[in-house]
């Protein structure tokens, strides 16, 4: 099992985002650098990619709100 | 160049995309497979453009092809066509549709009428991008759609995508036509948070090429009680407000128009001829617009057919107020369309 965190250096200010998309859905299977998700912060989109093979699971729906550093999800 | 229509792959899960992924897909592809293609436009270069339509290009295919312009729209909608006649596929963006003002005579008299200008020996294969729509306290300058302004003269094809999908396939699809085509992203479907985002513009939408046509409507919800007819983000308007009639015991029907020129008249005739009820909403101004033009197709065709007189929701004729209950109240929206839906159901 591996998180999915958003990285500390996601974007620039010390604020909230929230999760635009999820590009793929509960369950499907992810390849290593796959775009799986997009997080709005005001006028930026930052694109989240999965940290390895696997089959995914989300811990967050989409439009709510995280961080630098938050776990959106996982992949077994 | 042959281009054929990928068949999107089977083996890959589908993927869920927010429209301006989709436009950057699009013109990323473009970029890749024609040489003849170029970007310009204010920000579009090492910003990426304020839509996120071009991340990424100014590195990727460098300054020649993603051109950074100054504020200059007159001049570099006139260099567009220049390029246009000399071999090239230009594509431009012009930020916001309200700033058409300054560049309306290059596209009107040049873009437009070229290929009559030319007996039909050029081509002007332009296409211009641009933003529209408002409801996020934009004001008078930056937040109307201009349908109607437009479809009005003749010349141009003009698009305003639903959905992602739509927007993919139909971006091609205006780079495979030889004229020039003006596709209109609404600010409220591309996914940017910044202008609130209808999670309905998000779809299914696979990385391959595909087309999907220009001058046709698609019925996206099936009904036989009344047919409520939309464009950009007033058709999942209209889809919301076809679930509240589900709920009171009607059946609505729900037309998505997507492009604007042509004009898809057959669609909306063949379905109020089955419904015989008409609404139609419509976020440009009420008078002389798209909604009134709809009416008037269909009117024309069945007019006696009809069970009530059909309706328009459309924006007041007024410059679109910056004050949020203002323009809530200027605007169309759910109970304004539910509203008439529901007068035009209970006509005796």
């Amino acid at each position: 099992m591996t998180d999915i965190i958003i990285a500390a250096d996601a974007w620039d200010e010390d604020i909230e985002g929230s999760l635009l998309t999820w590009i793929y859905p509960d369950g499907a299977e992810v390849k290593a650098g796959d775009v799986i998700a997009e997080i709005t912060v005001e006028k930026l989109q930052v694109d989240i990619t999965a940290p390895g093979d696997g089959v995914l699971s989300h811990a967050i729906n989409e439009g709510d709100l995280v961080s630098k550093g938050g776990k959106i999800g996982a992949l077994a | 160049m042959t281009l054929t229509a990928d068949q999107p792959a089977t083996t890959a899960p589908a993927r869920k995309v927010v429209m301006n992924r989709a436009i950057r897909e699009a013109l990323d592809w473009e970029l890749a497979n024609d040489p003849a293609v170029f970007l310009m436009g204010e920000d579009l270069g090492k910003f990426g453009g304020v839509y996120g339509t071009a991340t990424g290009f100014f590195d990727k295919y460098g300054e020649d092809r993603v051109r950074d312009t100054p504020i200059s729209e007159a001049g570099f909608m006139a260099a567009a066509a220049g390029a246009a006649m000399s071999g090239m596929k230009p594509i431009v963006e012009l930020m916001f549709i309200d700033f058409m003002g300054v560049c309306l005579d290059p596209i009107y008299n040049f873009i437009a009428k070229h290929a009559v200008h030319t007996g039909g020996k050029q081509d002007m294969p332009v296409l211009i991008m641009a933003g529209i729509g408002g409801g996020y306290c934009d004001a008078s300058q930056h937040s109307q759609t201009l349908f109607a302004t437009f479809a009005h003269l003749p010349g141009l094809k003009v698009v305003a995508p639903t959905t992602a999908y739509d927007a993919r396939g139909t971006l091609h699809a205006a780079m495979r036509d030889p004229g020039p085509v003006l596709y209109l992203m609404h600010k409220e479907l591309l996914g940017l948070g910044l202008w609130g985002t209808m999670p309905e513009a998000s779809s299914n939408v696979s990385d391959a090429y595909f087309e999907v046509p220009l001058g046709k409507a698609f019925v996206r919800r099936e009904g036989t009680d009344i047919t409520l007819v939309g464009l950009a983000s007033m058709t999942h308007v209209a889809s919301r407000v076809a679930k509240t009639l589900e709920g009171e015991g009607y059946s609505a029907e729900v037309i998505d128009l997507c492009s604007v020129v042509p004009l898809d008249r057959k669609t909306v005739i063949d379905s109020v001829r089955k419904t015989k009820r008409l609404v139609v909403i419509d976020e440009d101004y009420r008078t002389c617009g798209v909604a009134g033009e709809v009416i008037a197709s269909v009117v024309e065709e069945i007019g006696t057919e009809l069970i009530a007189p059909p309706q328009r929701v459309a924006f007041l004729d007024t410059p679109i107020p910056f004050a949020r209950p203002l323009e809530k109240f200027a605007r169309p929206d759910e109970d304004k369309l539910l509203k008439a839906a529901m007068r035009t159901l209970k006509h005796a």
